[in-house]
């Protein structure tokens, strides 16, 4: 099988998975996205892995460290998801802009200190 | 040589201690002031008994060597002659002056402090007379600029006694720019700061004469700012703000003579400068007859006394220019007697008056019996009367300026002449104003002052004047005990002290050691000065006590005519240093202030809001949506990544 499938596959993937990232404002879509991209890069790892023919097999092994690392951080993503529901009972995340940089923020802060 | 050193030390030591016990115990600050003066006056006699008792020569002793990389220096001190004298003078002075504070300070709230700095005063004047190094010299000079300047202003709550203090350290510091440079230029010319070096360099020629009159000259800056001579002579009248006992330690006694002292001590690298002694003489000849003409139209009676002090410093200068080493010493201590005697007298004066004014005293023969026979005995040693220390004293240093004006010497002969006039001139005028004086306060109709009429006190001339309203309500009293004994204790040597002029071999080997290269003939009496001397003040005071007769007992400055306020005013240098220095520089600060606003501040304050006004607009990026960050560090990885593609096609 040539390598521009699989190739082609992947970029594909990522590009949804940015896609998914960028523009979604639901949050749950958003970390869709971002296992989207993590496994385009899993899918680009097995494909260099048999195309160079590598006996010590190091792009599978680095997919499967991926895999690993993805469950552990989807888990830690879905907790903090279910913490913004808990505390806003909603996950729209265009509303959760408390990092903004504002003047009013300004204000309430100096009054908050105050 | 311990004992020197402990004479320096328990001053210092009372200083600390009165600073100390200051607020807790304020009944033992002045048993401590006194005891310290008191143990640096024992042990300052224990060397000069010494010194009369065998020649003592020069024996010096280094405590520590300081390597500077440079020119190193010592903490070295020395005993000989001159410095065993002087430091016996500073001692009895400053325990006079002590004992003499208690009762006229008594009821002070600054009294602790001030015992503090007349102690650390007398301790940094003992280790500028005991120095052998020209940095530790330094070391007790500046520290006796410093107490001066807070001595000064000690009444601190009158403008005027801060306006003193600020001008007195400005324009003494002024020369000690000098002084230090010449320090330097004399350490670099003769290979060493210690002075017994420096003196054997002067004295071997080791000293060439470019190199001795650049330092001479630095140092006589210093010398011109400390002993008040003209140019820089301002500050000393204006120094009288300060409390009497002061007046009479540091601004006649001692510190001001340490310019004089100086001179004396460096006497044969001075010598090695004939263009220094010159303009030495011609300064001092300027400072005499100028400050006696302003003393003849004061007013005030201490400022009377700092016009004659700077008169009678000049008189030293002039001797020692002149080669008059054992002349110019004999009349350092003389008058550091007489004119202690002559301050204590008029704080005495003041102290029953209330009043600095002339015009306040008169007739006070009667109700202050004592002060009147001592301060007598002063002004006609200031007078220069016989048989009196001022009399023998004065005469010795004409003599000194008339050898060098007939015979010539290191001095260059015009300008002995220029002195030998000026100091015969002041010997006129100084017995004017001191019968003036004397006239004024002690005979005449009694001005007794209304203490209720603020008219006679003087403005901003403070003296007891608040304390001692209260005496002047309750009539004329003499001064307390503790006052009245330093006058009879200092009248005696004021009285007696001159007789050494008929010892001359004997005086200049208790001078001993360290002396100039070329000296004057040892003899202090000379027949031709002191016949024509001695007729010229009594035809002045003569001629003051006529004229005070023709006009009805009043004041006989009248003498002077239109001249008076001009010369009251100091011959208006004051206006000349307003208009020519103090104006410049208030432009100039101007100029400063302006550009440092206009200039400066414009780019600090540009950088600042141009600052404010970058971050504004980044904050707008801000807008707290994640996606929007994520967006724009994807746009930014894209456009590195271009970037990369581009290098690395």
């Amino acid at each position: 099988m040539p390598l521009l499938f699989p190739l082609v596959v992947s970029a594909l993937l990522f590009a949804i998975g940015v896609y998914g990232v960028l523009a979604r404002r639901n949050a749950i879509l958003v970390l869709m996205g971002v296992e989207l991209m993590l496994n385009a890069v899993n899918l680009n790892l097995l494909a260099f892995d048999a195309w160079h023919r590598d006996t010590l097999h190091s792009g599978q092994i680095l997919a499967l460290f991926t895999i690993t690392i993805a469950a552990a951080e989807i888990g830690l993503g879905l907790a903090i998801v279910l913490l913004l529901f808990r505390t806003r009972r909603q996950i729209n995340l265009d509303a959760v802009r408390e990092l903004a940089d504002r003047e009013d923020t300004d204000r309430e802060d100096a009054e908050v200190r105050r | 040589m311990t004992a020197l050193l402990v004479g320096i030390l328990a001053p210092f030591v009372a200083a600390v201690v009165a600073l100390g016990l200051g607020r807790r115990l304020p009944r033992l600050v002045a048993p401590v002031g006194v005891a310290g003066a008191a143990v640096a006056f024992l042990t300052s006699w224990a060397v000069v008994g010494a010194d009369l008792a065998s020649d003592l020569g020069t024996r010096t002793t280094t405590l520590a060597h300081v390597p500077t990389g440079g020119l190193a220096f010592d903490l070295a001190f020395r005993v000989d002659g001159l410095s065993a004298l002087v430091s016996l003078l500073v001692a009895s002075v400053a325990l006079a002056v002590q004992i003499y504070s208690v009762d006229y300070l008594r009821g002070d709230p600054r009294y602790p402090s001030y015992v503090a700095f007349v102690s650390l005063f007398t301790a940094a004047m003992l280790l500028v007379v005991a120095a052998d190094d020209l940095l530790v010299l330094l070391v007790g000079w500046e520290v006796m600029g410093i107490c001066s300047y807070f001595l000064i202003g000690h009444h601190w709550e009158l403008r005027e006694a801060r306006d003193s203090a600020v001008k007195a350290f400005l324009v003494t510091r002024l020369g000690d720019i000098g002084f230090l440079f010449g320090i330097f230029a004399l350490g670099l010319g003769a290979g060493s700061f210690r002075i017994s070096e420096v003196q054997e360099a002067a004295v071997n020629g080791q000293l060439t004469t470019g190199t001795a009159t650049l330092a001479t000259l630095l140092l006589l800056a210093g010398v011109v700012g400390k002993s008040a001579q003209f140019p820089l002579h301002v500050w000393l009248p204006d120094a009288m703000a300060g409390p009497t006992p002061v007046s009479a330690l540091i601004h006649a006694a001692t510190m001001v003579a340490a310019g004089v002292f100086l001179v004396a001590r460096l006497l044969s690298v001075f010598q090695a400068a004939p263009a220094t002694l010159a303009i030495l003489a011609v300064i001092a000849a300027i400072t005499m007859v100028g400050s006696a003409l302003a003393a003849l139209a004061e007013e005030d009676v201490k400022r009377v006394l700092a016009w004659s002090t700077v008169s009678q410093l000049a008189y030293m200068l002039a001797g020692l220019a002149a080669g008059g080493y054992t002349a110019g010493v004999l009349l350092l201590l003389a008058h550091g007697a007489f004119k202690a005697l002559l301050f204590l007298c008029a704080g005495a004066v003041i102290h029953a008056v209330g009043s600095n004014l002339m015009s306040a005293m008169g007739g006070l023969r009667r109700a202050l019996p004592v002060t009147f026979v001592t301060m007598t005995i002063g002004l006609a040693a200031l007078a220069a009367l016989p048989p009196l220390s001022g009399f023998f004293a004065k005469d010795a240093v004409l003599g000194a300026i008339q050898e060098a004006a007939l015979h010539g010497g290191p001095l260059p002969v015009g300008a002995a002449w220029v002195a030998l006039l000026a100091g015969f001139g002041t010997v006129a005028l100084t017995a004017a104003y001191s019968t003036r004086l004397w006239l004024r306060v002690f005979f005449g109709p009694r001005t007794v002052p209304v203490p209720d009429e603020p008219a006679h006190l003087a403005p901003g001339h403070p003296g007891p004047g608040h304390a001692g309203a209260g005496h002047a309500g309750a009539g004329l009293a003499e001064a307390p005990a503790l006052m009245r004994w330093p006058l009879i204790v200092l009248a005696v040597p004021s009285a007696l002290l001159g007789f050494v002029a008929f010892a001359p071999g004997a005086w200049a080997s208790w001078l001993g050691g360290g002396g100039p290269a070329v000296a004057s003939a040892p003899e202090l009496i000379h027949v031709g000065t002191t016949v024509g001397s001695v007729l010229l003040a009594l035809v002045s005071s003569g001629l003051v006590v006529w004229t005070w007769r023709r006009h009805d007992a009043r004041d006989p400055a009248v003498l002077l005519g239109r001249a008076r306020p001009f010369l009251q005013q100091g011959f208006r240098i004051d206006d000349l240093i307003a208009a020519y220095v103090v104006r410049p520089v208030w432009v100039l600060a101007r100029a400063v202030v302006a550009g440092d606003r206009d200039v400066v501040d414009f780019y600090v304050h540009g950088s600042g809001r141009a600052a404010h006004w970058l971050g504004g607009t980044l904050r707008r990026v801000q807008t707290g949506n994640v996606q929007t960050y994520l967006t724009l560090l994807l746009a930014g990885v894209v456009l590195l990544a271009v970037a990369a593609l581009g290098v690395i096609a």
